[in-house]
Parts: C-alpha cells; sequence; structure tokens
C-alpha cells in the first residue's frame, strides 16, 4: 500500500487458490504488489482480481490451464508482466479422492500431473527466469501430506513429496546464487474449497492465517516453511514412528 | 450432499442439515425450487434465526471477496460474506471506518444486513440499513435483483432486516465514514437505578457519537440496577495515526473447549458484576482508548460463548418505546434480580429516531435492554414469559437476531410492518425462527 517502496512484481499459477490470495492479501498489507494471476476459470480470476484491486493492488490475469505441459510459459509472463519478476507463486493442485483416483489409471495420471508434473515443469522455467534475473523468489505450495506416505493420502502427498524432492534438489543446485530463493510452503490441513468435502477437526487452520504465516515465510527466504510452524514437529514424529506402529494406524 | 453440525452464537439449538457451501458468487443456486434453504454466515445470531431443520444450509463464508473499494468517496462493495473484520483492516489505514457497528466484528456483511444490526451510535447513525447503498439478492426462481433505496424500493425494504428470508443476499454496497483517528477519547460514569441512566443519557446524546451502559442485573436493594455509562467520541487529533494507521489485532485468547455449565453461576456472576462495576472510582474514568477494545472487548476471546458450557445460553433483547419511559425497564430489573437468573452481560442504550428502511428492522426510538442468561432450562423461560408481559405491555418488541423463543402472537405485536413484508418472502427460504413466528 505504500508507495515509497518499488512494487513487488508476483506471478501466480493457480490465481484461484485460497491460499495464494491469502498470501497476496497479507503482502499488500505490507507492501505495494503488481500481481499477474495465472488460471483457468476467467469469471473466477477476475473476482479475485477486483478484491486485489480493492486492496489497492496492481492485478491483471491470464486465463491459461496451469497444468497443461505445451505453454511455453516464460513466454506468456513476458507477456503479460515485462520486466523484472520477484516472486513467482506456484499454489495450483487438486486433491482428489483417493479411492476413486485408484481404480482409474487415467486420474491417477491426471493428479501427478496436475500436482507433479505441471508444478515441477513450471517452477523449473520460472527458475530460470530467476537465474536470467540473476535474483527473486520461487514459492511453491507443497503439502505436509509428501513427508510420509499415509495409507488414506498417498496420491496426493507422492506428487507433493516429488515437487518438495525436485525444489530441494534446485536449492542445492543454485547454492551460489543467494539472490536467488525457492521457499517450499508446507501447509497443513487449511479450510479452503479444496478440502470442503472434509470433515473439519481441531488441526484445521484458516486460509487467512496459513496465507500470513507462508508470505512471512517467503519474505524470509525460509527454505521449508511448515505453516503453522508446529505441523513441523508433527511430522518429525509422524516420520520417526516405527513401520510396525505405523501401519497400525488409520492416518 | 455433505451434511454438517451448525449451531447459533447461544448454542441452545444445533441443527444437522445438508450443507451448500459457496465459494464463488453463484449466478445460479443448484438446488431445486422445492428445496428449502437459508443463508449461514459465522453463526453469530444468537438463537434460530440463523438455523434451519428440514433444508439445506448456505454456507456464505468463502463469498470473502472485496467487490471495489472507491478510497476517495469511500463507498465499498463487497461480497455477502466478507466480515467486519475484514473491512476494518482495509478501510482503517485509509481514514474510513464503518458507518455503525456491533459489539464483534465478527459478523458478516450479508448477515450484519439481514439483522439490521445496530451499534452504540445508534442514537445517531441508525442502523446499517441507513448506510447501504445497493445489494444483490438471488431468488429461489432463479433470478437475480439488484435493489438499493429508490431502485426495488420495497425488495430492498424487505432485505434489510429480513433475517435472509427473501433470497441469497451476494453483495453489498455500503457508505463508510471518515474517521479522524482509530482511537476514542472515552468516559466511564457509574450510576445507580434506570432513572439516572437516562439523565446521563440523554445528557450524553449531544456531544456524544458512541453510548452505551454496562448494568448489573444481579444487585439488589441500594445497588439495584447500578451500572457504568460508558460514552466516546472518536479522537480528532490523530493520536497514534502516523501511518500506517494501527489496525486491530487477532484474538490474543481462545476458549478452547466448552467449559463446564456451573462454570457461570450466581456466585460468580455477581462477584464479577460487583467487581467490574468497583473498577471504575465514583467519580468517573476518562482513558483513550484503542477502537479494539472501545467496540469489541469480547473479541479478544475467541469463541467466548463457550464460558456457558454445553447447554448453552439465551440472549433476551428487547426495546421498549420512549412513551413507556423507565418504568418497563424498572420492572425488567427487578424481575431479573428477584428471579436469581444470573445475567453475566447487560447492557442498556437508549435507540435514536433516525429510522431503517428495513420493514422488519428491530432498533425504534426507545431504550433498549439485552441480556445474557446461562440455559438453566424452565425457570430461564418462565423468567422470560414474566419479561414478555412487560414488554407486551409497554408495546416493544423483541429482536428475532438473538431470540430463540418469542411467541408468533408477539412477533406480529411487534413487527407491524409484517404485512408488507411477507409478500417479498421468496418461498424456498426459511429458518427455524420463521417456521415458529411466519403467519399461516
Amino acid at each position: 500500500m505504500t508507495t515509497d517502496t518499488p512494487s513487488l512484481n508476483t506471478v501466480v499459477f493457480g490465481g484461484t487458490s485460497a491460499i495464494a490470495r491469502a498470501i497476496l492479501c497479507a503482502a499488500a498489507r505490507e507492501r505495494s504488489l503488481r500481481v499477474l494471476l495465472i488460471g483457468r476459470n476467467a469469471q473466477r480470476l477476475q473476482s479475485v482480481k477486483d478484491d486485489l484491486i480493492a486492496r489497492g493492488v496492481a492485478a491483471d490475469f491470464h486465463c491459461a490451464d496451469p497444468s497443461d505441459l505445451t505453454i511455453d510459459w516464460d513466454a506468456v509472463v513476458q507477456a503479460a508482466l515485462p520486466g523484472r519478476i520477484d516472486l513467482f507463486l506456484v499454489a495450483h493442485g487438486e486433491l482428489p479422492e483417493q479411492e476413486a483416483v485408484l481404480q482409474d489409471a487415467r486420474r491417477l495420471a491426471q493428479t501427478l500431473q496436475v500436482n507433479f508434473l505441471s508444478p515441477a515443469v513450471i517452477a523449473s522455467s520460472c527458475i530460470r527466469v530467476l537465474q536470467r534475473q540473476g535474483q527473486g523468489t520461487l514459492a511453491v505450495l507443497g503439502s505436509v501430506a509428501g513427508d510420509r506416505g499415509r495409507g488414506s493420502n498417498f496420491v496426493y502427498g507422492s506428487a507433493k513429496a516429488g515437487l518438495d524432492t525436485l525444489l530441494e534438489g534446485w536449492r542445492h543446485r543454485l547454492v551460489g546464487m543467494p539472490a536467488i530463493r525457492l521457499v517450499t510452503i508446507k501447509p497443513g490441513v487449511t479450510d479452503t474449497p479444496m478440502t470442503a468435502h472434509l470433515p473439519k477437526g481441531p488441526l484445521f487452520t484458516s486460509a487467512e492465517k496459513v496465507g500470513l504465516l507462508s508470505w512471512k515465510a517467503i519474505s524470509k527466504g525460509v527454505p521449508v516453511a511448515y505453516v503453522p510452524g508446529w505441523w513441523r514437529l508433527v511430522l518429525a514424529v509422524i516420520c520417526l514412528v516405527p513401520r510396525k506402529i505405523f501401519y497400525r494406524t488409520k492416518l | 450432499m455433505r451434511v454438517d453440525e451448525f449451531q447459533s452464537w447461544g448454542r441452545v439449538q444445533s441443527v444437522r442439515s445438508p450443507c451448500l457451501d459457496l465459494w464463488w458468487l453463484p449466478d445460479r443456486m443448484p438446488l431445486d425450487a422445492a428445496t428449502k434453504r437459508l443463508a449461514y454466515g459465522l453463526g453469530r445470531s444468537y438463537g434460530d434465526s440463523c438455523l434451519l431443520s428440514g433444508g439445506v444450509m448456505i454456507r456464505t463464508a468463502g463469498l470473502n471477496r472485496f467487490i471495489s473499494f472507491d478510497s476517495e468517496r469511500g463507498v465499498l462493495r463487497a461480497e455477502a460474506g466478507v466480515t467486519l473484520s475484514g473491512i476494518l483492516q482495509l478501510v482503517v489505514p485509509q481514514g474510513w471506518f464503518l458507518p455503525m457497528t456491533p459489539g464483534t466484528r465478527f459478523v458478516t456483511l450479508g448477515g450484519a444486513v439481514a439483522n439490521d444490526i445496530h451499534g452504540k451510535n445508534h442514537h445517531r447513525a441508525g442502523t446499517i440499513g441507513c448506510h447501504v447503498r445497493r445489494l444483490r439478492l438471488l431468488r429461489s426462481d432463479g433470478s437475480s435483483l439488484e435493489c438499493g433505496p429508490g431502485e426495488n424500493d420495497r425488495a430492498f425494504r424487505a432485505a434489510i432486516g429480513g433475517l435472509g428470508l427473501t433470497g441469497l443476499i451476494l453483495w453489498v454496497e455500503i457508505q463508510l465514514v471518515r474517521t479522524p483517528s482509530a482511537w476514542l477519547d472515552v468516559e466511564l460514569i457509574p450510576f445507580t437505578g434506570v432513572k439516572e441512566f437516562m439523565v446521563l443519557s440523554d445528557e450524553s446524546a449531544k456531544a456524544w457519537e458512541h453510548t452505551v451502559a454496562w448494568f448489573d442485573a444481579t444487585a439488589r436493594g441500594s445497588g439495584f440496577a447500578r451500572g457504568i455509562y460508558i460514552r466516546g467520541n472518536f479522537r480528532a487529533d490523530g493520536l497514534g495515526d502516523r501511518p500506517p494507521r494501527k489496525v486491530h489485532r487477532p484474538p490474543g485468547l481462545r476458549v478452547p473447549f466448552l467449559l463446564p455449565n456451573w462454570t457461570l453461576n450466581s456466585l460468580s456472576v455477581k462477584a464479577f458484576n460487583f467487581l467490574y462495576f468497583h473498577r471504575v472510582p465514583k467519580s468517573g474514568r476518562k482513558l483513550i482508548q484503542h477502537y479494539e477494545p472501545f467496540f469489541y472487548p469480547l473479541d479478544a476471546v475467541d469463541g467466548w460463548s463457550k464460558i456457558y458450557g454445553r447447554r448453552g445460553f439465551f440472549q433476551y433483547q428487547s426495546v421498549t418505546p420512549e412513551e413507556a419511559g423507565v418504568q418497563p425497564l424498572e420492572e425488567m430489573a427487578r424481575a431479573i434480580a428477584l428471579s436469581g437468573e444470573a445475567s453475566f452481560l447487560a447492557v442498556l442504550k437508549t435507540f435514536g429516531p433516525r429510522p431503517s428502511p428495513g420493514m422488519l428492522s428491530f432498533p425504534k426510538p426507545g431504550i433498549t435492554l439485552a441480556l445474557d442468561f446461562p440455559n438453566r432450562g424452565a425457570s430461564t423461560l418462565r423468567l422470560f414469559d414474566t419479561l414478555d408481559a412487560i414488554v407486551r405491555a409497554a408495546k416493544g418488541r423483541l429482536y428475532p437476531g438473538k431470540d430463540s423463543r418469542m411467541s408468533a402472537a408477539d412477533f406480529r405485536a411487534g413487527y407491524p410492518a409484517l404485512t408488507e413484508f411477507l409478500p417479498e418472502v421468496d418461498p424456498a427460504f426459511s429458518s427455524d425462527f420463521w417456521k415458529r413466528v411466519a403467519p399461516v
């Protein structure tokens, strides 16, 4: 909102994601933003754009399917938001009903494409832009589901795990370029449209809070951020539980 | 369709109901015309006006985007699920404030309009309905209607305070007010008796924008009907406003689970009221307060209503007209003190003359008394019958947004504009409140 600092040029893949929007709202309270939203549904993107404009953000959108692997995202971004990009936010994904996915190879492939293949390809394309610029931040929405395969949600989890590993590899590779920062955000269960069908328990966090904590992690350039932070501890414990015991649980 | 449990704020009633979550403004509703439905925001209505059994609950909290904000003229258009808290976060740093605000900022805009809520400045600003410029309704027949003062006027006046019964409110456009500061000059003045309250109220009406009185409904004898008169004005000097202007913070405390039913018993409530009264010296106290503790003291504790335990609590809010004077209030205070039912939070406020466009709007010129009572079953309900008789005799009425037991006869008598309202009701919308009071 303040005009003394230059705008943070931001590109969001999955522009209608509730967590992405919450991150942008938190960011907009702190500094001025120029945002390009990329997503599939023009009407929804328009609502998000209007909301951001009301919050003082210079927002626009481009209608395209982030899971389309044939699109040259570098060209799309350069055309729609020329100049240096300070922040790429890769937020698209879907949480499928696992039982249905396990019955149907095509749906399985589609889930892996939306949650791993496509974000992996887009993240790598964004990283090339950052390398060219010599600076900037890429934040990717991972998930606590990626830390250990659990019987109830391992298809989605494995995609997020792949993404996590890919980003860790990129961080390793870019260690000589400290002005480039890659942030893996691992939200726990968050109250968003994606989880609307799940019964809400005490572990659920609001999208607003997840957005605020994620924005803090992004602005600090934290490599791997669990949001809220206590999930790090929960997952550490879950990963340490011996298989004999773990397999008896219904997680 | 998924089934979920819905509670009202008093937690005396709850329903298990199929639910439809709205995340984006719908063009049409994916429900057939025969399905009864009701919008549910944050569930801050105390009684059953926000619940519908045997139908579909439409959750609107996901409709939480702004549509436009003109920061020059202070005109804000927002989806119905946007909260007052979210609005303040946006507008306060830019020198604007809500035209009026209730005692919590955790209500949705749609719910605020549907209940035509009022605040501490009612004597000057009227209800929220006085500040609505336009709104859009989605009806069960698939039509969508934009209305405002002078445009589809009947539908507009029916929707303001219409308890969500005239269609789904999609968005609302309100006029904000300029505020010179986020801080207020506040005065706290102890009083004893309703007459003293009236004197303070008359004296403060002109010079003070925000007035309210907390009152001890448990004291008998010499302390009978004692209370603390609270009045505040936004500061003119911009104290503490070096940009960015300070906005409220999220709640610091949270009641993690339902406390035992006996937590609020007559002793603990008496002790609380005694301490609350005596924290202010006889000569009164002046202070400078941020808007957050001034308007929203209870918002600091997330889920405060859980202190009432599993059985929940009732809220009883009445308004008795000016002409009836102080007598009905004294009678009610006496009935409460005698009953031994402990009211933890009792609030008195003088309503002003500014009329709301809403047909079923609750406030009217006179004095409103709001009381909380832990649900003790029959004995609590008996007290309400006594209070009902006093309100009825004074030609007063009760607040539907807080009610869970008023009779159809009292509703009809209290709201003469009901006949004008009925043709505007969307036949597919209903609530448990409406099922109880609607003329058949």
